[in-house]
């Protein structure tokens, strides 16, 4: 298929799937979900200590934990910034064509959609990490495996992995628009006939 | 539950009891009368509803206990990191701003990390601004894996203050910030003499102090400390409020974030 064969397909099953403002709500919400994920989660210790402690006021609360969501300014990369926004952005909408591709029964591409999207997601987390110097995942995952000195030798410090993340979305919401596109359609039967659904 | 609600659910345990006590009595291993029993029983439990009250009582139990044992194991382990943090000392530790100030913020940074350069101006700006109720320990957190020259950068900066004291430790780290552009692209050789000429040290002691090695040891002794305390990256912050209670904070966080937490701290008096 030509790449406007699949631009095409995917203004189809946008249309399609967003028309339904539940979808449109499950992906907004999915998106927000990972953006606030991403960017809070070297400080969940600090959050979830002080919401768990009563003697600080709700509002410091508040303050400190939206606050710190400034972090996508200051503790992030222009590039790891940019990335860190398309890969919440393009999971929303992933997931969401995914949950609207498994009601309507059309699981042909999904499982190859979840598949890439669930490998997705695993280089975000990496590529998220790289993002700061050192970082949660960096300090805690990369040592053990012992490739510390291999993701440093990379030319973006590793933030290859953030991009490679948005790639791999990208091409997962591609074929869940393919399925979903070609499943609004009539396949032609051999003796020229169409098949409706 | 009412009277005879209590009555449904108990009696056909009774009459398991009874009969399996008959049974036993005669020797009467008849094992399908007991599944029949067995089976009534609980069909019996089901119907009055004891039984989902009964498994949705536990379940609530249960996520409760996890959630205090959860709980307890973060308190645990921020108390473990907190007494990992070597107390202030005016001798060894380089303090910016009043040194009497009700809260601390000490900083494991690396001279070569980009938020690091970032988090410095941070850092001087909430200083100048906060009217002596915040200063700034700095210590060495050099990320080898990333950053090959941070730790030589590290031992320099000690150089300086070994020859200039505390303010030529700050004047160095304040102008190596402003003249090198991070993520290891320092021209040591060229950065590390200009700086020290420009904050007026001796350029030969310097060198010589810098060739000596004498301050690796300390640089290594705040990195493993920047790890006992949970530092993972740079820069790694714990804000120490005067009663002791610690937060720890990672990443070159915004103004407003640590303004806030340091407001949180001045509070725990």
């Amino acid at each position: 298929m030509t790449r406007a064969g699949h631009l095409t397909d995917l203004g189809v099953a946008l249309g399609r799937v967003f028309v339904h403002p539940a979808y449109v709500l499950l992906a907004g919400a999915l998106a927000i979900l990972t953006f606030l994920l991403a960017v809070l989660v070297p400080n969940f210790g600090l959050i979830s200590e002080i919401f768990a402690d009563a003697s600080v006021p709700m509002a410091a609360k508040l303050g400190i934990a939206l606050s710190l969501l400034g972090g996508i300014g200051t503790n992030f990369s222009l590039l790891s910034a940019g990335y860190t926004v398309a890969i919440a952005i393009l999971f929303g909408l992933t997931v969401a064509m995914i949950a609207f591709s498994i009601r309507q029964r059309s699981i042909g591409a999904t499982r190859r959609s979840i598949a890439l999207g669930s490998g997705a997601m695993l280089s975000g987390v990496l590529g998220i990490g790289c993002a700061a110097c050192g970082s949660l995942i960096m300090g805690a995952v990369v040592p053990f495996l012992g490739i510390a000195g291999a993701v440093a030798m990379l030319p973006l410090d590793g933030q290859e992995f953030g991009i490679l993340s948005v790639a791999l979305l990208f091409i997962s919401l591609l074929l869940v628009s393919k399925n979903i596109a070609e499943s609004a359609a009539c396949a032609l039967l051999p003796d020229g006939g169409d098949q409706g659904f | 539950m009412s009277i005879a609600g209590f009555f449904r659910a108990v009696l056909p345990g009774l009459v398991l009891f009874a009969t399996l006590t008959y049974a036993q009595d005669h020797r009467a291993s008849d094992e399908a009368l007991v599944n029949r029993i067995k089976d009534a029983v609980i069909r019996e439990l089901r119907k009055s509803g004891e039984l989902d009250r009964a498994v949705d009582s536990g379940i609530g139990r249960y996520l409760e206990r996890q959630r205090a044992e959860a709980e307890q194991r973060e308190r645990r382990e921020a108390d473990a990191r907190t007494s990992k943090l070597r107390p202030v000392s005016k001798s060894r530790d380089h303090i910016r701003g009043n040194p009497a100030a009700p809260v601390t913020l000490v900083e494991y940074s690396d001279f070569e990390c980009p938020f690091c350069k970032a988090f410095h101006s941070t850092m001087k700006r909430l200083v100048n601004e906060s009217n002596g109720q915040v200063n700034w320990v700095y210590r060495h957190f050099p990320l080898d894996t990333l950053h090959s020259k941070a730790r030589k950068e590290a031992v320099a900066s000690e150089c300086a203050a070994e020859l200039g004291g505390n303010d030529a430790f700050w004047k160095f780290a304040d102008r190596f910030f402003e003249l090198t552009p991070s993520n290891d692209r320092t021209d040591v050789d060229t950065v590390l003499p200009r700086i020290a000429r420009e904050i007026g040290l001796d350029r030969a002691r310097f060198a010589s102090c810098l060739a000596s090695g004498r301050h690796e040891q300390r640089v290594a002794d705040d990195l493993r400390e920047a790890n006992a305390t949970g530092g993972r990256g740079t820069p790694w912050s714990i804000v120490v409020s005067k009663n002791g209670k610690t937060y720890s904070l990672s990443g070159a966080q915004p103004y407003a974030a640590v303004k806030q937490l340091v407001e949180l701290a001045r509070g725990k008096q």
